[in-house]
């Protein structure tokens, strides 16, 4: 693609946490994807004999405690893995439904705090419990959530609006979400398989990740280490429907142009793709539409990762960004677990086993409910 | 390059209307009008309106009215127009309308139609598919029903050049019973269309636009909300 360049300054990445299925900090996920292993299992936390899946991606030990939402217990967890972020930081937090099993326990006569049911609510739980000035905001894009709120972090640092934001992204297991799924029929029977041609749909997880952005001054200032960059970001929406892609994947396309352009780089630049992939016919499909239209000739490797900790909802762009981080710094992409038989365009370009690669820079997709796609732009810590 | 604000559109207690057609706007406690959307939102949408959530319709509503007030609300090419919109509640109607399908035969009976608006930003999508808009779109959850948070990223997305022409607004029901010791969250959708423009847009209500200190300000006077800045462009 040879477009106008409209490179902006860049934004640094300077502190990344996770809690997966697969592990509580981020390099017990990133080892335990290279090495193949999956946290999908049969859920306990709740009956599914009347759901379309028994299977999902929890953290199993995860408690709800007094009249606290789950998401509690998550957060402490993404707390004892992050350094002390500025108390001038700007907090976004990102999620599709928030405490919503204290909705569950509500509706059952339980007594519960239900500022936790609201995403509002959040950032000002998560300024007060890391002591910021600011109490922030929500953003709500469906599973784009957190990859929306990574790129207007970016946009206000770049704007010159603040100089650093905290990014912090969470989703539960929760019958709510894993009913609402099955209703649509959305999810596999057996752990999903992104970009299978047997795929049958998605599989839930649950986790929570943690990214500290700061302008290049204030991380120098601060003495911060530079993970990596956000480098360009792009939203857009099909206007086609609400619960199903557009399946030539035009929408898509835009946000990855986009990104693309505001980045200053051009396709052949991009080392690889961290999809969204989430095993459904449809994403995986229109994903692939898209990847080819913005890529053209150029070949890189694709992989997602919701084979190994399942479909983190809102908070899956902000994990599978910590993991690009990863990949960038170890030059290796890790497998996408479940794929056997690869679907017609991706042959080729995925892998069950990890691939290495050569490169700087990782075009990272997500989209949602709502008809949004959201594309990332990343860069490898030491590239200007 | 300047931002304007080019159209308005509301539904609130008090009523229903946009700028071209009124000079008077308030926002107070009660039940919001039973409105004919079908004098209101354009005929493409007539069909999808009916099985859209309180939500959705009021969201919809007063993002027609908005558009209908720029000239923008008939289309034939999709447009890269987005949506930011800021709730305190959101679709907590919703989420627990959806949840009492659930409870009874232990989710045999969950109901798909209510789930797939069980998302803030459904309505968002369901606003793109009426009006062709693709651009970005998503919702600010927030403690408070101001709208400068929105309105502030909305000009910072003009001013980098994300976008040429965003709505921004509020959409909220009011607060809910559930809800204890809440601020009280007035029921009201809001919205308006901002151009980012080289020239001063004829027919526009003003410029609008982020100070130094972070201000939003509307020809120069800083606002206190957007239902402030909704009265002032009608002044």
């Amino acid at each position: 693609m040879e477009g106008r360049r409209v490179k902006i300054d860049p934004v640094w990445i300077t502190d990344a946490a996770t809690v997966t299925s697969l592990g509580e900090d981020l390099n017990e996920v990133w080892n335990g994807l290279l090495k193949g292993e999956t946290g999908i299992r049969p859920v306990q936390r709740f009956s599914v004999q009347n759901y379309t899946s028994n299977l999902a991606a929890c953290i199993e030990d995860l408690r709800q405690k007094g009249g606290r939402s789950m998401l509690h217990d998550l957060l402490e967890r993404l707390f004892s893995s992050l350094d002390r972020v500025p108390q001038d930081c700007f907090v976004i937090t990102a999620t599709a439904k928030s405490g919503i099993d204290n909705l569950e326990r509500l509706r059952r006569g339980l007594p519960v705090d239900t500022q936790d049911i609201l995403p509002s609510s959040m950032p000002r739980i998560i300024a007060r419990r890391l002591g910021l000035k600011s109490d922030g905001i929500n953003i709500s894009a469906a599973c784009a959530s957190s990859t929306v709120a990574i790129g207007q972090g970016a946009a206000m640092i770049a704007s010159g609006r603040v100089n650093s934001v905290l990014i912090c992204c969470f989703d539960l297991v929760t019958e709510y979400i894993f009913s609402g799924f099955s209703s649509l029929l959305a999810m596999s029977p057996e752990p999903c398989r992104p970009f299978d041609r047997d795929r049958k749909g998605l599989t839930l997880g649950e986790g929570a990740a943690a990214l500290l952005l700061m302008s290049p001054d204030k991380a120098r200032e601060s003495g911060r280490s530079n993970l990596g960059k956000v480098l360009g970001w792009a939203v857009s929406n099909d206007a086609f429907h609400i619960t199903a892609p557009a399946k030539d994947g035009s929408g898509l396309t835009e946000a990855a142009k986009q990104a693309l352009k505001r980045s200053g780089l051009l396709n052949r630049e991009i080392t690889a793709i961290c999809a969204h992939g989430t095993g459904t016919q449809h994403n995986d499909y229109m994903e692939l539409n898209a990847f080819h239209e913005v890529m053209g000739d150029t070949q890189v490797p694709i992989f997602s990762v919701k084979g190994a900790i399942g479909h983190t909802v809102g908070a899956a762009g902000g994990i599978e960004v910590a993991l690009c981080l990863e990949s960038l710094k170890h030059q290796m992409v890790p497998p996408t677990i479940g794929l056997i038989n690869p679907e017609k365009g991706a042959e080729g370009f995925l892998s069950n086993k990890p691939v290495r690669i050569n490169g700087n820079y990782i075009l990272k997709t997500s989209s949602g409910f709502g008809g949004v796609n959201a594309a990332l732009i990343l860069g490898r810590q030491k590239v200007s | 390059m300047i931002s304007i604000i080019r159209g308005i559109g509301w539904v609130t207690a008090a009523g229903a209307g946009r700028g071209g057609d009124y000079n008077v706007f308030s926002v107070k406690d009660g039940d919001l009008p039973d409105i004919d959307h079908r004098k209101i939102i354009n005929s493409r949408s007539h069909s999808r309106f009916g099985r859209m959530d309180r939500f959705s319709k009021l969201g919809i509503t007063a993002i027609s009215l908005a558009l209908k007030d720029a000239e923008l609300d008939e289309w034939e090419k999709k447009r890269p127009i987005g949506i930011i919109a800021s709730t305190v509640n959101g679709c907590l109607d919703t989420d627990l309308a959806y949840f009492d399908t659930v409870i009874p035969k232990g989710g045999s009976l969950a109901s798909p139609g209510l789930f797939a608006y069980t998302l803030s930003n459904s309505f968002l999508g369901e606003a793109s598919i009426c009006f062709g808009l693709t651009g970005c779109g998503f919702v600010i959850n927030d403690q408070h029903l101001t709208g400068l948070k929105g309105l502030r990223m909305a000009l910072d997305s003009l001013d980098l050049g994300e976008s040429k022409t965003l709505v921004a607004g509020v959409c909220d029901l009011g607060s809910n019973d559930i809800m204890e010791n809440s601020e009280k969250v007035l029921p009201c959708a809001v919205f308006l269309v901002i151009d980012r423009t080289s020239k001063d847009y004829r027919g526009s209500y003003g410029e609008i636009m982020v100070d130094e200190q972070g201000s939003v300000c509307f020809n120069g006077t800083e606002i206190e909300d957007i239902f402030n800045l909704v009265k002032m462009c009608l002044q």
